[in-house]
């Protein structure tokens, strides 16, 4: 008996991102293959006579990596995308909840730089992250995207702070205080946030239950 | 006729076709071949390029929903299904189709050809 997943991948030059469909034409041609056996067609005939079925197959292939390209984005968008907003969504609203009802940040060193934590708000960061892990765990997504959702507000944070340094250094000119204020916001937003979100990622690092069909290679 | 008309035909008589075999019961792919080959007398014949782009199509147009399940040989098989929005579809289809052949007729006699 061929291998009729080879001979489907060989002939539309197919590739493992486009499994199921590689899976279900191969069904396809081996019911065909053994529908001509049984009308009495030698092996080699109703081999021959089976790839009659590939005639024309550029719709099709055009088809199937349409397909499998829509599936990836509409995984992408399930396992990274929407998860990761509404953490963000869920980090910007906690902090806002807490400044209107009246938390101030507590105050943790002062020097010539003064180190604020606003520890009512690092207190509901694991909620925030387990949300999102949640969720990415939801739609299947693998360990590492499951963190880098739950960690993305901080995240955010960094790339925002990232564009502000060197634009800021280029209008105000160089000066070695500002790196240090730097490193200290980049602690107090970024390390200690993305700490208390990862703390919500912990319920959630169980392998998936399903195996993913989708490779995004 | 041209080309393009030709293929548009082919295509929805080919719509036709599947969403009234998938309105009688859920089929994998070689059974809708198969089904269409023997139920028309040959005379509407689907190869695998020609039947999975449009399933893939209908598919995606949220006309048809597929699950993989095995058949009588206790083989794994992807069986579509018609959705309610597949189903909604099957009788203006129909009715276009029956317009359309009308008009035929009218025109060129087919159905006294």
């Amino acid at each position: 008996m061929p291998d009729w997943k080879r001979v489907v991948s060989t002939h539309l030059g197919l590739k493992t991102i486009h499994e199921e469909e590689v899976r279900e034409l191969a069904a396809h041609l081996e019911e065909n293959y053994e529908e001509h056996c049984s009308r009495g067609l030698t092996e080699a005939t109703a081999f021959a006579e089976t790839l009659q079925e590939f005639e024309d197959c550029d719709v099709l292939v055009k088809a199937i990596r349409e397909k499998s390209r829509e599936e990836v984005m509409n995984y992408r968008t399930r396992s990274l995308w929407i998860p990761a907003m509404i953490t963000l969504l869920g980090a910007s609203l906690s902090l806002m909840i807490l400044q209107k009802t009246g938390f101030r940040p507590n105050l943790i060193w002062k020097g010539p730089i003064a180190v604020l934590f606003y520890v009512p708000w690092l207190a509901s960061l694991p909620l925030v992250g387990a949300a999102g892990a949640y969720l990415a765990q939801r739609a299947h997504a693998p360990i590492s995207r499951r963190m880098l959702v739950a960690t993305s507000p901080a995240l955010l944070l960094l790339i925002i702070m990232s564009i502000i340094l060197p634009l800021d250094m280029i209008v105000d000119g160089f000066w070695w205080f500002r790196l240090v204020y730097f490193t200290v916001a980049v602690v107090n937003w970024v390390v200690v946030p993305g700490l208390a979100l990862l703390l919500g990622v912990a319920p959630f690092l169980r392998r998936a239950s399903q195996p993913i069909i989708l490779n995004e290679a | 006729m041209t080309k393009r008309i030709r293929s548009q035909i082919a295509r929805g008589s080919g719509e036709l076709a599947i969403l009234s075999l998938l309105a009688e019961r859920p089929l994998y792919g070689f059974e809708i071949a198969k089904q269409i080959g023997e139920r028309t007398g040959g005379a509407l014949k689907f190869t695998l390029a020609s039947l999975y782009p449009l399933l893939y199509d209908m598919e995606k147009r949220g006309w048809l929903e597929a699950h993989w399940q095995a058949n009588d040989a206790g083989r794994d098989r992807r069986y579509y299904k018609l959705t309610i929005a597949g189903r909604r579809q099957l009788a203006p289809l129909r009715q276009e189709w029956r317009s359309f052949f009308h008009a035929l007729d009218a025109l060129a006699g087919v159905s006294h050809a």
